[in-house]
């Protein structure tokens, strides 16, 4: 009974059940074909990726911690990567200079965004979309207007060891770090860390978090919700123009494609790590597993040689399942909190 | 559509006499060649028949076609490295962003493989495949600009329709018209360049319904360099029934029938099936070690050719000439064999 019991307990916690899946599916993709364990060709990609998506899930993950949704975050992504790849090729910026650069860009959109949010008091799906087609037209603009190839090439010292390098490269005491790592999930992990810090641990997150869950009582809370709005859209548009300058790192140059795939992973991570579309509640290390949960499935069915048709399917089920689960969570607790009585 | 591109070109290539071309071909049986477009798109369908005609007349180990890439540089790349998970060691890519590609070139030619760019090369000078083989798009796109003008009888208002904007082969392509429009000193005007409207039939039938209803009596000719554009200006100038000279891109079946009946007067057609079948066999011979380039890099063009009613039952043999040609020129010229 006890032991019903812990199971039931550890499995209404939707962490657990993505990482068991995950873990699952993972195994099962490699024992069908062992070609799935490749660290070159398969797993150092797949992580290379993940750091990038993830980082883009954390950007919505914090429109999504107030109840809103950041349509833009994939054009916010490609304005802060432009203004990266501008600041190699014009300004001769070095490699941190020129991520700073796209950080503050980032940081600028997103304020703009809520500050709009506030100030009209329209949805922010509204204006988050309408923010989408405009920096769609400002990005295709610039690159039209200043770059002979639709895109910003120059790469600065130190672009191709992000991309190329795993921890492989780097011992201590002849113990050689694992090859599947790659350099460039440390941003990631900076960005986990701090975003989980800020939710977890922080006054801030608390007051973001309570803002989405109910704005009337956290207004009467005395909590400055306008404030703690622009904030939110802030840290989206930040961590937008991470993960715009790492794909950018990633891809070998700036080009306006960047951030054109982001929006639906940018929902998949954080919806399948248990962050909730209405506010209030956000899953920091679920939208890293969420992220990696996709990635899995699509490369997964990639090496069995799996058509576009399928590959298409099998995402739209794991959208299913991203519903599924939190009703999965659901019936757990409840069978949990009847356990108790 | 895909079956009907697919059959014809597998009715072109059961025409060839098996193993044609494959005089005293090395063993290619173990090399497995990969041929990978950005996306799916009907251009690309020629692709799959000429790599298994090269299985067939080369002897080479197997060719897989795709197209899993979605237009999304960074889902293309995650096919090309499970292909190679899978043990295909060469590969003829079409890249996504050819301003990015030849990052992509440099990871998979580090681990040994061998690579063609196909279709496309990389933007800038510098080509890190072992080949490209693609279509001249600036010259493609200056021989249709130059032919519709013809059309023109030298002067007017030409429109260009074409793809996505900020690609660099429509930057090529655009290029390619504007110099066109340039020799004619004036006497044509470049009415307008409508740009990123290949990416469905129905977007580009709407730019084309919209332009035709707000400018067509204005437009003496349209030019199009890209799939949907040139379908869709084709059905559209068919039926307004419009003065307007049209050079269409490619050999799709609406199009072929619209200059059979002098609808449109003409579409200047490229070789996907050439660099599919060429491709596949310089890719085996460079993975196989039987040959190396001479210069790594080179740029080869595969053909583009001008069809009107005067050629249009001819030009398939004109192309599979051109086919035989490129091959004949890569075994004599391009490549240093054992």
């Amino acid at each position: 009974m006890k032991l019903t019991r812990k199971i039931t307990s550890i499995l209404s916690d939707q962490r657990v059940v993505l990482s068991i899946i995950t873990l699952a599916l993972f195994l099962f993709f490699g024992l069908k074909n062992k070609a799935f364990f490749s660290a070159d060709f398969v797993l150092f990609p797949l992580l290379r990726d993940a750091a990038t998506i993830t980082v883009v899930g954390l950007a919505q993950l914090c429109a999504l911690s107030i109840g809103h949704l950041n349509l833009a975050v994939g054009r916010m992504a490609a304005v802060s990567a432009m203004a990266t790849g501008y600041s190699y090729q014009y300004l001769g910026f070095s490699l941190p200079l020129g991520v700073l650069v796209g950080l503050i860009t980032g940081a600028l959109l997103g304020a703009l965004t809520g500050w709009i949010v506030v100030k009209s008091q329209v949805n922010a799906f509204i204006v988050t979309l309408a923010m989408d087609f405009a920096l769609l037209g400002f990005v295709t603009f610039i690159y039209v207007t200043f770059t002979p190839a639709a895109a910003f090439t120059t790469k600065p010292a130190g672009m191709d060891f992000w991309r190329n390098t795993s921890l492989a490269q780097y011992c201590i005491a002849g113990v050689c770090g694992p090859k599947i790592f790659p350099m460039m999930i440390f941003p990631m992990i900076v960005a986990l860390l701090l975003v989980g810090f800020m939710y977890g641990k922080t006054r801030l997150g608390r007051e973001l978090l309570l803002t989405g869950s109910n704005l009337r009582a956290a207004k009467l809370s005395g909590i400055p919700v306008d404030r703690r709005v622009i904030t939110a859209h802030i840290f989206s548009g930040t961590l937008a123009g991470l993960a715009g300058v790492m794909l950018g790192f990633t891809n070998g140059s700036f080009s306006a494609a960047i951030g054109s795939e982001f929006m639906l992973p940018s929902f998949l991570g954080p919806v399948l790590g248990g962050t909730l579309l209405t506010g209030g509640s956000v899953a920091v290390f679920g939208t890293m597993m969420g992220t990696l949960l996709t990635l899995v499935i699509r490369q997964g069915l990639s090496v069995q040689g799996i058509g576009l048709e399928t590959l298409n399917i099998a995402l739209g089920l794991v959208l299913l399942l991203a519903l599924s689960l939190g009703q999965i969570q659901k019936m757990f607790t409840s069978i949990r909190s009847r356990g108790r009585t | 559509m895909k079956k009907i591109l697919v059959a014809g070109f597998l009715a072109v290539s059961l025409t060839i006499p098996a193993a044609a071309f494959a005089a005293g071909t090395p063993d290619f049986s173990k090399v497995k060649v990969a041929l990978v477009p950005g996306g799916a798109h009907p251009y690309f369908q020629p692709w799959i028949v000429g790599g298994k005609q090269a299985v067939t007349d080369f002897g080479i180990g197997a060719t897989t076609f795709n197209e899993t890439g979605e237009w999304d540089q960074t889902k293309q790349n995650a096919a090309l490295d499970s292909l190679a998970a899978q043990g295909y060691t060469a590969f003829g890519i079409f890249g996504v962003s050819p301003t990015d590609i030849n990052t992509t070139f440099e990871n998979l030619k580090s681990k040994g493989f061998a690579v063609g760019s196909l279709a496309s090369c990389p933007a800038g000078t510098v080509n890190k495949a072992d080949f490209c083989l693609s279509t001249d798009t600036g010259q493609a796109a200056y021989l249709a600009a130059k032919a519709v003008i013809k059309q023109m009888r030298g002067k007017g208002n030409l429109v260009h329709l074409t793809g996505n904007a900020v690609d660099a082969n429509t930057v090529r392509r655009i290029a390619g018209v504007k110099k066109a429009i340039a020799e004619t000193k004036g006497k044509v005007k470049l009415l307008t360049t409508i740009t990123d409207i290949d990416k469905d039939l129905q977007t580009a039938q709407k730019a084309v319904s919209d332009l035709l209803a707000a400018k067509g009596k204005k437009i003496n000719g349209i030019v199009t360099t890209a799939y949907n554009p040139a379908v869709a200006s084709t059905e559209g100038v068919g039926r307004t029934k419009l003065p307007i000279k049209v050079i269409a891109i490619d050999d799709d079946k609406k199009i072929l029938n619209a200059i059979a009946k002098g609808i449109i007067s003409g579409t200047v057609v490229q070789n996907p099936w050439g660099q599919g079948y060429v491709g596949s066999y310089v890719l085996a011979a460079l993975n196989s070690k039987a040959c190396t380039m001479k210069k790594s890099g080179l740029y080869v063009d595969s053909g583009s050719f001008l069809v009107t009613k005067a050629n249009l039952k001819t030009y398939d043999a004109q192309r599979l000439a051109k086919s035989k040609s490129i091959l004949k020129d890569f075994k004599t010229k391009y490549l240093t064999c054992a």
